[in-house]
């Protein structure tokens, strides 16, 4: 007990981690998925540091997590703890406690938020002291600051900032194709190939960009052919892969926690792997959208500070101008890629969509949007199905996917399935959502039928004119999205039609 | 939201009949709504507030109504909206459940920030879904449903936003009236609240003049609802033990210094009410202030014992467990958990753990009061003739 008040409690405050320690200590992060993770590790070594990429979490962490960590954490907390202290322990055995506390340091994404984003510190806080790893220094990058307490070791600077920023928009685009391209590959297994001899090549463009000044680096990364050029590059890697885009299947939006949306492996029950499996067409999270969604949150303040408080408007031009920027950048390297992959939705019609049902301010999650997307993706047709992820005891995905609720009364015919996901309940969640899956793929086929019908063709004649024209079987051959059919097949069928004069 | 065709006349103000669901964080705002309202012109005998939670009041009105699994607290808003809604003998005619963003909290300008948690913030939309999802209730009574964005922790804005989410529901309603009910309504809430921090300080001095424990409660403020909190502190006052919730202790200048006077000088924390030295993150309200209390708890020596509640799935509490339990036992008082709380009281085991606590304060709470005062600085103002 007690008998001084110096003896009181106080938080875990990690040493600081310097900058003459940047040669010998490793940082280590993860929780992503592993094509941004290897384009995160290039721009970190780039700028003088070691990183290294936690193994993809596991079914074993996850059990770590709830262990060392107070009960009732949401299940994404429990898989990033328990992973940081598995490989720890790890490590601990072969070199000691001693060493891992010098040679890491673990850097993750917090975020200035009220759900426990913003407080993994203390699940991380508690999990290390119950494995005897207090003295490790772990530093959390909220979404508006560094930890003050770092020390002077990552000098988070602008060209470091950028180079992720737009590994993030490299990784998103390649991620996007990849996920188009697989499902439809004739040699098996060739879109994996493609895609890590991709994001390699990807990892040596970030590894060699040129050094820079502070005040050079905006004006370089906004106006240079650098990175557009990596990814034509790309997308020539991409057009080996020969396709058969008549397979009918439907298509699936992953939304969800930001956490779970990203990362591939058992945290979210490998879901991407296991929908492809089961014959669907996957039309991945995109960083690049949260991101602008959280630029979009951010800038609201503004709006509704306008006419309140001094220069409100003025920032708000600047935000906008920013935000307009953003989108610019990713559609320009889109354009590089052929505009192959999915565009990026507005946020303001997100948030025009999703305003009946999930007020624009409410955050803490992904807020409206993922009311904004499922209706984006209903109204034009860019899904048959959406899949949202709900980590198990979230706080904001519970009051938006409940929002959703509103949503489905009005419009029945939206095929929603909304998975709690425990970490180690897989089962039940991937049954619920095969339940849905099978009705999408009935209508996937129903419009590829319908689509036949309209255009009178038959599936003969279409692979007979692809047959005659090489150049569609290709991956990279782009087919239009007119608002009429989900599908890809169906999709191929119109575009067919469309050049043959039907 | 009436038919369209025919909008009936707006009832006078006065006249007006609004229903607000007890819910959340109401239970520490309820009198900047009735300040504000009032200012408006709305008859206080017109408010009305939903009856404490309970599983009746589940059962009768907001069965089949839930779109969501989750924390006991936001599940149960459902029959507090179905007894407005279809439970009323006078009908309503606007339902005002307000969206609170953040809260104006006596930590507001010492912690990062002072949101809600997002399940609180975001419980009106995820609870109207219920009410709208086949047809919509609300319309088919007759009732206005109302729920404005408000961010309570930022009076410059607030006038802005309840003027735009009252507006259809106050008939002639302008934004400067807003502006000077919105000033009311805070000046009720301080008011309210400096009333009750002055009753605990009374409780305070008592015990430190008679050297008398006390207990402090340590949960979120609608914790003190009957069908949330369960009445857990009411069964521990009936053992005599004056009771104190964190959300209203005494916050005077002097009794700070000499709480936090020490940590402030060696640097620890900025101000009295920095909580950096436990919480780093201090970005939600309730969240910061039950830190807060722990720590002020861990530092008053009358108050020999903190009972703690928290809602079964409550993820704002969860990572709080273990720092809040060390605040408070490093410094020798005692520390009881009622975790799991959920719609149906414990009774069984409240009984043993309320015999269990009475039972540890009856045998060391001279002792745990004695060992903290000789741990405090001295000149305490509770005692000013020590
Ligand atoms: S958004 Fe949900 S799952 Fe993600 S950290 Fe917050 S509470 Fe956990
Ligand atoms: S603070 Fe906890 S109990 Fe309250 S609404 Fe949020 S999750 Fe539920």
């Amino acid at each position: 007990m007690a008998t001084v008040a110096t003896d009181h409690y106080r938080a875990y405050a990690p040493r600081p981690f310097t900058r003459a320690e940047r040669d010998s200590t490793t940082i280590l992060f993860g929780g992503l998925h592993w094509r941004i993770e290897r384009i995160l590790q290039a721009v970190l070594e780039s700028s003088g540091y070691r990183a290294q990429i936690l193994p993809v979490a596991t079914k074993e962490d996850l059990l770590t997590g709830r262990e060392t960590a107070d009960i009732g954490q949401c299940c994404p907390t429990s898989f990033t703890t328990g992973n940081l202290v598995n490989f720890l322990k790890k490590e601990s055995t072969g070199i000691g406690v001693e060493e891992v506390n010098k040679k890491y340091v673990y850097l993750t994404a917090g975020s200035c938020g009220a759900c426990r984003f913003g407080q993994y510190h203390a699940s991380y806080e508690l999990a290390l002291r119950n494995t005897g790893l207090e003295k490790f220094r772990m530093f959390l990058m909220a979404q508006d600051n560094l930890d003050q307490n770092m020390g002077d070791g990552l000098d988070l600077n602008l060209p470091m900032t950028l180079g992720c920023l737009w590994g993030i928009f490299c990784t998103d685009l390649v991620q996007d194709l990849e996920y188009q391209v697989r499902p439809y590959e004739v040699l098996p297994g060739q879109t994996e190939a493609v895609v890590k001899e991709s994001i390699e090549y990807l990892y040596q463009v970030f590894r060699n960009r040129p050094a820079m000044s502070t005040k050079r680096s905006v004006l370089w990364h906004l106006t240079t052919p650098y990175f557009a050029r990596a990814l034509r590059e790309v997308r020539r890697k991409f057009s080996a892969i020969e396709v058969d885009r008549l397979r009918v299947k439907p298509k699936v939006k992953i939304t969800g926690e930001f956490y779970l949306q990203t990362v591939e492996g058992d945290p979210n029950y490998n879901i991407h792997r296991w929908l492809e499996a089961e014959g669907a067409e996957v039309y991945p999270a995109a960083i690049t959208i949260w991101m602008d969604y959280l630029l979009r949150i951010g800038l609201q303040r503004f709006e509704d500070y306008s006419g309140i408080e001094k220069h409100a408007r003025l920032k708000l031009a600047l935000g906008r101008l920013a935000q307009g920027t953003y989108r610019l950048t990713v559609n320009r390297l889109r354009r590089a890629m052929g505009n192959l992959p999915h565009e990026t939705p507005s946020q303001f019609e997100l948030r025009r969509l999703a305003a009946p049902y999930f007020h624009r301010n409410l955050d803490g999650g992904e807020g409206d949007m993922l009311v904004g997307k499922t209706l984006w993706s209903y109204h034009k047709k860019k899904a048959h199905m959406i899949c949202e992820l709900s980590p198990y005891s979230c706080m904001p995905n519970t009051m938006s996917i409940g929002a959703m609720a509103g949503v489905v009364g009005r419009y029945p015919e939206i095929l929603y399935a909304p998975l709690e996901i425990k970490g180690d309940a897989e089962v039940h969640a991937l049954s619920r959502c095969q339940m849905i899956l099978t009705e999408a793929k009935k209508r996937a086929q129903r419009e590829f039928d319908d689509t036949l019908q309209r255009t009178r063709l038959t599936e003969a004649e279409v692979r007979a004119y692809l047959q005659a024209h090489p150049e569609m079987r290709k991956a990279t051959y782009l087919i239009p999205h007119d608002g009429t059919a989900a599908g890809t097949a169906a999709k191929l069928v119109l575009h067919v039609a469309k050049r043959m004069g039907r | 939201m009436r038919s369209a065709g025919s909008p009936p006349p707006p009832s006078p103000r006065n006249k007006l009949r609004i229903g607000i669901p007890r819910v959340l964080n109401l239970w520490n705002t309820h009198q900047f709504w009735m300040g504000f309202l009032t200012s408006l012109g709305v008859d206080p005998r017109n408010v009305v507030f939903s009856s404490d939670t309970s599983e009746e009041q589940g059962r009768q009105f907001g069965k089949g109504r839930g779109t969501v699994d989750c924390c006991y607290p936001v599940k149960c808003i459902s029959g507090h909206y179905g007894e407005l809604v279809f439970g009323q003998k006078q009908k309503l005619d606007v339902l005002l459940s307000p969206m609170i963003y953040n809260l104006p909290s006596f930590l507001s300008g010492h912690v990062a920030k002072t949101l809600t948690c997002p399940r609180v913030m975001a419980a009106p939309e995820n609870i109207k879904a219920g009410f709208i999802k086949e047809q919509d209730a609300f319309a088919e009574a007759g009732i206005k449903y109302v729920s404005p964005f408000v961010s309570l922790d930022e009076p410059r804005l607030v006038p802005k936003q309840l003027f735009a989410g009252m507006r259809e529901a106050i008939p002639g309603l302008t934004y400067e009236e807003t502006a000077t009910a919105a000033d009311a309504g805070f000046r009720a809430l301080r008011e309210f609240s400096d009333r009750l921090r002055k009753k605990s300080r009374e409780v305070l001095e008592w015990c430190a003049r008679e050297d008398r424990a006390c207990l402090m409660v340590i949960a979120r403020p609608y914790h003190m609802d009957p069908g949330i909190g369960h009445e857990i502190e009411v069964d521990l006052q009936a053992y005599g033990y004056p009771i104190l919730w964190m959300q209203y202790f005494p916050i005077d200048a002097d009794l700070m210094d000499w709480a936090f006077g020490e940590d402030i000088r060696a640097g620890h924390i900025k101000s009295a009410f920095d909580i950096r030295d436990v919480w780093p993150s201090s970005y939600s309200s309730n969240t910061n202030e039950i830190l807060w209390g722990a720590k002020v708890a861990a530092r008053i020596p009358w108050i020999a014992c903190v009972i703690r509640m928290s809602s079964y799935e409550c993820g704002m509490d969860q990572p709080t467990y273990t720092p809040v339990q060390q605040i408070v036992e490093r410094s020798g008082t005692l520390f009881f958990s009622f975790q799991d709380l959920d719609s149906t009281k414990p009774s069984g085991s409240v009984k043993i753990r309320v015999e269990t606590i009475t039972h540890y304060l009856e045998k060391y709470a001279a002792a745990i009061i004695s060992r903290k005062k000789a741990a405090a600085p001295p000149g305490c103002p509770l005692r000013p003739a020590a």
